[in-house]
Parts: structure tokens; C-alpha cells; sequence
């Protein structure tokens, strides 16, 4: 069953996502692009909480973040595989807590969802206003991926420390 | 004839299971509708305290003055040739409102910002937002505290606009980079790099001939119309006061 005392939490931070993408710390950017805060916080909560948690996560905090964007391109389905991938890797085998696999599992996490907006954006840009050839997303997609790969071992660390105790309560 | 208890048990164990995330999608979804308005107010509550002081407002002001000298000359000339044309007077006795920007994204997936001003300061979609030196972007939503502006170069962004030297107009079309793409409507342009951009005179969505930028280079074989990359004049990346004028 879908426990909310255990997930009170994950849940309540979940929340602090869409204000810190409205926040978007100057110091904590590269060339000006912010980490992806929705993959530092969806996984250690995937990998903790398993895949159906993670898909319902995804859903509700694309929800949420497309709700404070421009609209066009969604974030649900990239987060949404996440979710699921993230939260099957975590009921397989050892629990994953090594910062290297952590950083690596949050770099691919940015691209996959960087490569989905960016996709998105190229398609309707197509149906809009025809072809367009340009090169504008790679550096965000790269600006992205390298800061939040950086970032996961300290934030990602922490936070399955926090939530691991608290679940195994 | 009664219903079996089983059945009516595992209804109640299946509800009781996926009803909570129902409820929490449902919940997200109806944030998702109102496009974010609960997280964009509840950000401008908390943030109200750091909003920037007064002090670039007024610097604004003053550059805002050079601004209106140059826009001054453009609407006279537009109203003469209006004038002489079709006798059509067409007014831009817009009213501005400031208004601080509380949150910026000018790189990223999108290019927009949050503005401390809504509804309730009579912000609505689609009106112009100014910076120093000229046009920003258009407001995207609004909620009753806080607006959102789609900038000129986020995907998605296009507007109507002309040069002023030959009369061309086109469609200003935002392409994520930081120099937005002018489509000509015309097939011979004789535009030149150097040449003033401003928002199209005839245009119902934009107060007509407000400054957007310099053209950079111009491509005149592309197919189907020429086209031309523009350097736009108002930088978002510092800016912590804008003027929002109607339409």
C-alpha cells in the first residue's frame, strides 16, 4: 500500500522543486544554466521508494513544472521513465549509494530529460514555423548535465541518508 | 440480490491503494491548469523582502527618456505616412506599469521571467514588456500577484515587426538563441545589417514601433522568404526593474 507517513517527506520536498527552478541560484549555475533540481530530488527518492512511487512522483512534479513554464515541451514523460528506471534500479541487488554511481546516474537522468525537451521543442518548432536547424539546446543539454552530475554526490547523498532512515522506520 | 463481500473488499483494498495517488495527480494536475499560479504566488510572498530596491527603477526612467526620444521620431513619421495614406490615426498613448522582476531564466529550456506585478495591477497576456533599450518579451500568463514574460529569444516567442528605413515588415521568431531570427514577409528586403528593428505599426497585438533591435546579417537566398538574425537591444540578464505597457 502507498504509505504517506513514510513518504511525508519525499513528499514535502518534492513541493520545494518548482520554487527553487523559480529561485535559480545565480552561484549554482554553469555558463548560466541551472542543475535540473527535478532529477537530484526524483533520484534517491526512486531509488529508495521503488518504480510505482517514482512514476507517480514523475508525473506530479512534471505537473508541477510545466505548470511554472512556458509550456510547449513537457517534462512528464522523461521524468516518468526516470522514475520507473530509477525505482527498479533500487529494489535490484546492493543498495546504490556510492557518489561516482550517484553522479553518473544524475548526469544520464539530465540528458535523458534535456534530450526529451529538446525533441519536443525541435518538433513543434517544425509543425510551427517549418525546419529549423540549430544547435541551441546542446548547451544547455551539456551546461545542464555537467552541473547536476557535480552537484548529485553531495545533494542526492544526503538526501537518501535522510529518507532511507526515515523509511526503514 | 447482494453483492459478494469479497468483491466488494478487494474493491475497497484496490481504491484504498491507488486512490492516493489519484488524488495527489489530481491535486498536480490542477496546479498544472492554473499554470503554476499557486507556486508563483507563494514564491512572491516569500521572496517580497528581497525584491529589488528603487534605485535601478529610476535609472530605468531616465534611459527610458532617451528610449521615448528615439520612439518619438519613429510614431511621427509613422503617423504622417498613416495619415497621408488613409487618413487612420492610430494611438500609443499606452499606460506603463513597473513592475520588479522577481525570478529570470534567460538560459535554460525556456527564456522567461517572473514578474512582482498581475491581474491586479492590470497586467493581462499579451502585453509588451520593456527593458533599457527596448523590448523584452510579452506576458505570457498571469495570476493575480505575479505575471510570467515569454522573452523574445525563448522558442515559441513571435511577434510582428518592420524596419523603419525601407518598410519591410516580418515576423520576429524566437529560436532559444540568444539572437532571434526576422523572417521577411517581403522577397526582395533591402535590408542591411546596422538596421533598426521596431515592433510592426501594423500589428493589433503589439503598441506599434517600440525599439527591438539591430539587424546582425541578413540571408537573402533563403527559401521561402529571406530572412536575417537580429541582436536585440534589451539585455533580461540584469535587469531587475521592467515597464509593462498595454496593449
Amino acid at each position: 500500500m502507498f504509505k504517506f507517513h513514510k513518504r511525508s517527506l519525499w513528499i514535502a520536498s518534492g513541493c520545494l522543486v518548482p520554487f527553487l527552478n523559480l529561485f535559480a541560484p545565480s552561484f549554482l549555475s554553469l555558463s548560466g544554466v541551472g542543475p535540473s533540481w527535478a532529477v537530484l530530488w526524483l533520484l534517491p527518492g526512486g531509488l529508495i521508494y521503488g518504480s510505482t512511487s517514482g512514476v507517480v512522483a514523475g508525473i506530479c512534479l512534471g505537473l508541477s513544472l510545466d505548470g511554472i513554464s512556458l509550456g510547449g515541451a513537457s517534462h512528464i514523460p522523461a521524468l516518468v521513465g526516470l522514475g520507473y528506471w530509477w525505482g527498479r534500479l533500487g529494489r535490484r541487488g546492493r543498495p546504490i549509494e556510492q557518489s561516482f554511481i550517484l553522479g553518473l546516474l544524475a548526469l544520464i537522468g539530465t540528458f535523458f530529460l534535456g534530450f526529451s525537451l529538446w525533441a519536443q521543442t525541435l518538433f513543434l518548432q517544425y509543425l510551427e514555423i517549418g525546419l529549423v536547424i540549430n544547435y541551441w539546446g546542446l548547451h544547455t543539454l551539456l551546461a545542464q548535465a555537467i552541473i547536476t552530475g557535480l552537484l548529485a554526490p553531495m545533494i542526492c547523498s544526503w538526501l537518501l541518508l535522510l529518507w532511507r532512515r526515515r523509511f526503514s522506520l | 440480490m447482494g453483492s459478494n463481500p469479497l468483491v466488494a473488499i478487494s474493491r475497497f483494498r484496490f481504491w484504498r491503494r491507488i486512490g492516493p495517488s489519484l488524488l495527489l495527480i489530481g491535486a498536480f494536475g490542477l496546479i498544472r491548469l492554473s499554470k503554476g499560479a499557486l507556486f508563483s504566488e507563494i514564491y512572491a510572498l516569500l521572496t517580497r523582502p528581497f525584491w529589488p530596491g528603487t534605485s535601478q527603477k529610476e535609472w530605468i526612467q531616465s534611459g527610458a527618456y532617451f528610449e521615448y526620444q528615439t520612439r518619438i521620431s519613429l510614431l511621427e513619421k509613422d503617423n504622417k505616412r498613416l495619415r497621408e495614406m488613409l487618413s487612420l490615426e492610430r494611438s500609443s498613448n499606452s499606460f506603463s506599469i513597473s513592475a520588479a522582476v522577481i525570478s529570470r531564466q534567460p538560459k535554460g529550456w525556456w527564456q522567461q521571467l517572473e514578474l512582482g506585478k498581475g491581474s491586479l495591477d492590470g497586467i493581462d497576456e499579451g502585453d509588451a514588456v520593456l527593458g533599457p533599450g527596448g523590448l523584452l518579451g510579452t506576458i505570457y500568463s498571469v495570476t493575480p500577484k505575479t505575471s510570467r514574460v515569454r522573452l523574445l529569444t525563448s522558442p515559441g516567442s513571435r511577434i510582428g515587426v518592420w524596419i523603419s528605413r525601407n518598410k519591410r515588415h516580418g515576423i520576429l521568431i524566437g529560436m532559444g538563441t540568444n539572437r532571434p531570427q526576422l523572417r521577411f514577409l517581403d522577397t526582395d528586403t533591402k535590408a542591411l545589417p546596422g538596421d533598426v528593428v521596431s515592433t510592426s505599426p501594423a500589428s493589433t497585438l503589439m503598441p506599434p514601433n517600440l525599439p527591438v533591435g539591430v539587424i546582425q546579417s541578413v540571408d537573402n537566398e533563403a527559401l521561402p522568404a529571406p530572412n536575417a538574425f537580429v541582436q536585440l537591444t534589451a539585455s533580461p540578464e540584469a535587469i531587475d526593474w521592467v515597464q509593462v505597457q498595454e496593449k
